[in-house]
């Protein structure tokens, strides 16, 4: 049991840090992959995720990149909402399925920070940025998805062992 | 649906709000948060940041050899300065004794590596792993080894968060270097920042270098910010003279600030 959350724990955290230590190659430093929304994606469309726990994390995230707290945490839990309600439809088809899916919700989750932002700030963020951003997340998807893959995979043995 | 996701989203929401109308006592929570995470961060990034620099470093040893000889040109042309300005320095020295000018308190600064860098254009700030115990200020000026590259707007125990010039809540007092006209630096999230109210009829060039004017007991005087390279319709607008996206060492300078400036708070009973 301490094993599973131990595993989570440290998976979470390697993406936390992904999202957060310096990148210095040259513009490369704008446009981070979302590397939190791939995992709350993935992990929920295969099995059900903790709402709290992604919330929770959310406002980590918040926390460490200087977002207006709750932003990231609004983002991942309507990534997370959408995603339950289709699993049914995503668990049964091809990974370019999945893929595509996981682009669109990318695309909602940065077009929804935009807005947020622009809001939050009243002036019109440039969205060169975000496009970028979305674009990047989507082609290192299935780079991501491998070792979260691995993840579920080691909880499910753990899970088969217990009593 | 099940009600607790809708409740959480509406949570993030309301906390979205609190925290734009600034009604949050998030301040002290955030500090231990940075705090906590600062020796993690500084440990991981370390690595990275030396593979990824040294990847972008291996150049042919043709460009080695072209940098060689432009450096050591450099550096002759440096030494010559150096001799200069130590002459007036001495000169500097006697003129103030002759005046009897009260000397400037001297100025010392504490170096940090950044170790977080969340990118991207909604948020500009970096963390540093030195804070309170550091003696550093909210307010502080932050710089690279060329010039300003921001502000200390929070500080915890052992870590202390840098709003960086390009950022939209980023507003200097500087003043252009040859005219010595004084306007307001402010960053726009992109990477070049906008001169406000600037006086009418102020003959802007581009090439003009643009420095802190001290004004406002915030920062230290006359550190360089920039340089104008547009001036047009829509404005003018500043390169910021060090590379802010790709920050790696910088310098916090410990002055000793007046927080109720800083905190915008002017009742008699401010903390």
């Amino acid at each position: 049991m301490i094993g599973q959350w131990g595993l989570v724990l440290l998976a979470v955290l390697v993406l936390l840090l992904l999202s957060a230590i310096p990148l210095h190659i040259v513009h490369l430093a704008e446009i981070r992959p979302m590397f939190m929304l791939m995992a709350v994606y993935y992990w929920t469309m295969l099995r059900p995720t903790p709402v709290v726990g992604v919330f929770l994390l959310g406002l980590l995230l918040d926390n460490i990149l200087d977002y207006p707290l709750g932003m990231n945490a609004f983002v991942l839990l309507l990534a997370q909402i959408l995603t339950t309600h289709n699993r049914k439809f995503l668990l049964g088809q091809s990974f370019l399925v999945t893929w595509a899916g996981f682009a669109v919700v990318a695309l909602g989750a940065g077009v929804l920070e935009w807005l947020l932002f622009s809001l939050f700030n009243f002036t019109v963020i440039a969205i060169k940025s975000m496009v970028l951003s979305v674009i990047l997340s989507a082609v290192l998807f299935p780079v991501v998805v491998l070792p979260l893959a691995a993840v579920n995979r080691a909880l499910l043995g753990r899970h088969h062992d217990a009593p | 649906m099940r009600a607790t996701p809708i409740i959480l989203v509406l949570l993030s929401l309301a906390l979205m709000v609190l925290h734009k109308a600034d009604t949050l006592p998030v301040e002290r929570f955030r500090a231990a948060m940075m705090d906590a995470m600062s020796p993690v961060l500084t440990a991981v990034s370390a690595p990275v940041t030396a593979v990824v620099d040294n990847i972008g470093g291996m150049a042919s040893s043709r460009d080695l050899k072209a940098e060689n000889i432009r450096l050591e040109e450099e550096n002759g042309r440096l030494q010559k300065w150096y001799e200069a300005a130590l002459k007036l320095q001495a000169e500097n020295q006697s003129f103030r004794e002759l005046l009897n000018v009260k000397a400037d308190p001297t100025i010392t600064f504490v170096t940090a590596r950044v170790i977080s860098d969340a990118g991207g254009s909604f948020v500009k700030s970096v963390l540093l792993p030195v804070g309170a115990r550091d003696r550093v200020q909210k307010g502080n000026a932050v710089m690279s080894g060329h010039g300003l590259v921001g502000r200390v707007m929070e500080v915890g125990q052992t870590s202390s968060r840098v709003l960086l010039v390009t950022d939209l809540n980023s507003h200097i007092p500087v003043i252009l270097q040859n005219t010595r006209t004084k306007a307001i630096l402010a960053g726009k999230n992109q990477d070049l920042m906008k001169l406000e109210r600037l006086p009418p009829d102020s003959g802007m060039t581009v090439g003009t270098r643009v420095m802190t004017s001290g004004d406002g007991g915030q920062l230290p005087a006359d550190l360089p910010v920039g340089t104008i390279v547009s001036v047009g319709a829509d404005g003018v607008w500043v390169k910021p003279i060090s590379d802010i996206d790709t920050l790696s060492y910088v310098q916090v300078i410990n002055a000793d600030i007046d927080q109720t400036l800083v905190n915008g708070d002017i009742s008699p009973a401010a903390k």
